[in-house]
C-alpha cells in the first residue's frame, strides 16, 4: 500500500486569514476552517486547484518542482505544456519560446504537440476496436481520473487506457536519450512545464504505473519571468529560431491545450468535450445514471476551458486561448504523425496504461450497514437543527458538511453560531 | 432486535422540470454511495430511479418519491398525480412509448423506461389508474443477487 499522496495545494499559513472563499469553492469540500486557519482534509483533496483561484488572499501554494531541485541531474531536459505558448505576446513564436527555455538552463526542450497528436491518434484507434462499453473518458486530465477513482468508481473501467502525451514523450525520451546523447540514465531529469498543480501528484503517485517516466514538474508561474527575461537577452535567439526552425509543429496536438481538442482529432466518433469542475461532475453524474451511452469519447477537464484556464498559468485564459487558436489555425489540419510510427507503438502495448486504474472508494458512514443507517438517521436530523445558511462560520462549507462532520466526530453542534446564539 | 433498522427519506419532482431531471436519482444514488451499499447495487437503484423520475418529468403532474434503506434492501415507491397508463401490459414492452414528438426531440421516449427499472430492481410492481395517476413500487436487494 502507498501512503496517502502529499499534495502539491497546500495553505500557508501565514497568509491565510480564514475566510471562506476557499471553502465554498473546493468540489469535493475538502476543506475546513480550523482555528482562525482553512486546513485541507488529505484524503479528499483532488489537487483541482480552485482554492488557488478563489483565494483572495494568494495564500495557497502549489508545491511543483523548483528549478534549483534540477541541478541534481548533469543533463536536464524539459517538456513544456503546449499552453506555454499563449502565454506571450502574439509575436513570440513558439520556436523562440523553445529557444528561450534552453537560455533559462535546460540543455534540450522538446515539443509535445507531435505526441499530443500521437495519443490522439491512439485514442482513435482504441476506440475503433473497442465497440463497447460507451462512453469512454479521456485519461488526459489527472484531477478527472482522481474524481473518477473517488467519486465515481464504477466509471473507473470506462477511462481510455492509454498515457496521456506528457508520460509518452518522457518515456519515449528515457529509453532513447541516454544511446543519443551518451549520458547515463541517472543523469537525465526529464521535467514538465504545467499549468496545472496535479500534474506533480501524478508524478509522484501514477495511478496507472509503478514509476512516472517524468521527474517533476515546473510551474508556469515559477518558470515565466525567467523565460521572459531570456526572450528579451537573445535577439540572435529570435533570428536562429525564425531561420532554422527545429521543430514541427502539429496542429491537432496544439489545439489539445484547449477544451474540445481531443475530440477535434477523432472526427470518425461521436464526441462531447466538457470543461470546468462543476459541468464535469454533472456530467459524470448522467454517466453513472446510464446516460450518454450514444457518445464514444467523453472528454472532460476540469479547469474552465481547458488546460489553458489552469491555476498555474499566467496570462488570462481568453488571451491564452486566442493566441493558441491562432497557431492552430496556422498549422492547419495537417497530421504530422506517421500512422505506422503509431500502430507500431499501439502493438507494442508502449502507449497503454501497467496497469489497470483501481477505484479509491470514499469510506462509507461507517462500514457495518445498521451503524450506516443509524448514522444517517442522526445526521438528517441534526441537519434540521442548522439554520441552513451554508455561511461557512463554523468551518464547514455548508450546513449539511457540518452535519456530516458531526456524525464522524469531526465537529460539534456548537460549532455553528446560530444554533448557540438559539440555545442562551 | 425484532425490527430491522431502517433509514427513510422523501422527495419530490414536479413534471414538466426537465431542468433539474435526474437530480432526486443523484441524491438518492449519493445517499446509498455514503450506507456503503455496494457499487454495483447503487448503480441499479440510481438507474431504476432515474427512469422514473424522467417518467415523471414527462408525463406526470407531480409526484411523491419515498425511499426507504434496511440493510437487507432498497424500497423506492414513485407515486405520482397524473394522467395514469392506459395498457400497463403494453407500456412493459421494450420499445413501447407514448412520448410525443418534442420528447422524443429531446432525446427521450425511446419506450425502454420501464422495461429498464424492470431489468434493474430485484422486484418491480406497478399500478395505474388513468386519469388519477400511477405508483412504481421497486425493490432492490443488496446482497447483490436477485431473490
Amino acid at each position: 500500500m502507498k501512503e496517502e499522496p502529499r499534495h502539491p495545494v497546500q495553505i500557508n499559513v501565514k497568509k491565510c486569514k480564514g475566510c471562506v472563499h476557499c471553502l465554498a469553492a473546493c468540489p469535493t469540500k475538502a476543506i475546513r476552517v480550523r482555528d482562525g486557519k482553512a486546513r485541507i482534509i488529505n484524503e479528499l483533496c483532488i489537487d483541482c486547484g480552485e482554492c488557488i483561484r478563489h483565494c483572495p488572499q494568494d495564500a495557497i501554494d502549489s508545491h511543483t518542482t523548483s528549478f534549483s531541485d534540477l541541478n541534481i541531474f548533469k543533463y536536464k531536459v524539459a517538456i513544456p505544456a503546449t499552453v506555454l505558448y499563449g502565454q506571450f505576446d502574439n509575436a513570440t513564436l513558439p520556436n523562440e519560446i523553445l529557444f528561450a527555455l534552453r537560455r533559462v538552463g535546460f540543455d534540450s526542450v522538446y515539443e509535445l504537440s507531435t505526441i499530443c497528436e500521437l495519443n490522439n491518434s491512439a485514442i482513435d484507434k482504441y476506440l475503433h476496436s473497442h465497440p463497447k462499453p460507451r462512453p469512454f473518458i479521456a485519461s488526459t486530465c489527472p484531477v478527472v481520473v482522481r474524481l473518477i477513482q473517488r467519486r465515481y468508481p464504477t466509471l473507473c473501467n470506462l477511462i481510455v487506457p492509454i498515457e496521456p502525451p506528457r508520460e509518452i514523450a518522457a518515456k519515449i525520451l528515457r529509453a532513447n536519450l541516454p544511446r543519443v546523447l551518451k549520458v547515463s540514465p541517472q543523469d537525465i531529469g526529464i521535467i514538465h512545464i504545467t499549468p496545472c498543480p496535479a500534474k506533480m501528484v501524478s508524478i509522484n503517485y501514477p495511478v496507472s504505473m509503478e514509476k512516472s517516466y517524468l521527474d517533476g514538474a515546473i510551474s508556469i508561474r515559477d518558470i515565466y519571468k525567467p523565460i521572459v527575461q531570456a526572450l528579451r537577452q537573445s535577439q540572435e535567439d529570435t533570428i536562429m529560431s525564425h531561420l532554422f526552425p527545429e521543430t514541427i509543429f502539429s496542429g491537432i496536438g496544439l489545439g489539445t491545450a484547449l477544451s474540445g481538442g481531443e475530440t477535434r482529432g477523432l472526427v470518425n466518433h461521436r464526441t462531447v468535450a466538457v470543461s470546468g469542475i462543476q459541468d464535469t461532475i454533472r456530467v459524470l453524474n448522467q454517466v453513472e445514471l446510464g446516460l450518454l451511452k450514444d457518445v464514444d469519447l467523453l472528454e472532460c477537464t476540469v479547469c474552465p476551458d481547458g488546460c489553458v484556464g489552469g491555476p498555474l498559468a499566467v496570462e488570462n485564459r481568453f488571451l491564452a486561448k486566442s493566441r493558441i487558436l491562432r497557431l492552430v489555425n496556422l498549422m492547419g489540419e495537417r497530421t504530422v504523425v506517421d500512422s505506422s510510427d503509431m500502430s507500431v507503438l499501439y502493438h507494442k502495448d508502449f502507449l497503454s496504461f501497467r496497469h489497470p486504474l483501481k477505484p479509491v472508494p470514499t469510506p462509507p458512514l461507517d462500514t457495518n450497514p445498521v451503524k450506516a443507517i443509524r448514522k444517517a438517521k442522526r445526521r438528517n436530523k441534526i441537519f434540521k437543527q442548522l439554520p441552513g445558511k451554508n455561511c461557512g462560520a463554523c468551518g464547514a462549507p455548508d450546513c449539511r458538511t457540518l452535519a456530516d462532520d458531526i456524525i464522524r466526530g469531526l465537529g460539534v453542534l456548537g460549532d455553528c453560531p446560530f444554533t448557540e446564539k438559539e440555545k442562551k | 432486535m425484532t425490527e430491522e433498522t431502517s433509514f427513510q427519506q422523501e422527495y419530490e419532482i414536479k413534471g414538466g422540470d426537465f431542468s433539474h431531471g435526474g437530480e432526486v436519482s443523484c441524491e438518492i444514488k449519493n445517499l446509498l454511495k455514503e450506507l456503503g451499499l455496494n457499487a454495483q447495487t447503487v448503480r441499479r437503484a440510481a438507474i431504476a430511479s432515474y427512469e422514473a423520475e424522467m417518467n415523471v418529468i414527462m408525463y406526470a403532474r407531480e409526484c411523491r418519491v419515498d425511499l426507504s434503506v434496511t440493510p437487507r434492501k432498497i424500497q423506492i415507491v414513485f407515486e405520482d398525480k397524473g394522467p395514469g397508463i392506459k395498457n400497463v401490459k403494453l407500456a412493459m414492452n421494450e420499445g413501447y412509448s407514448t412520448a410525443t414528438r418534442e420528447m422524443r426531440e429531446l432525446g427521450f421516449g425511446a419506450g425502454m423506461g420501464l422495461p429498464n427499472i424492470k431489468k434493474n430492481t430485484d422486484k418491480f410492481k406497478i399500478t395505474s389508474k388513468v386519469g388519477r395517476g400511477t405508483r412504481l413500487e421497486m425493490t432492490i436487494m443488496t446482497n447483490g443477487h436477485k431473490p
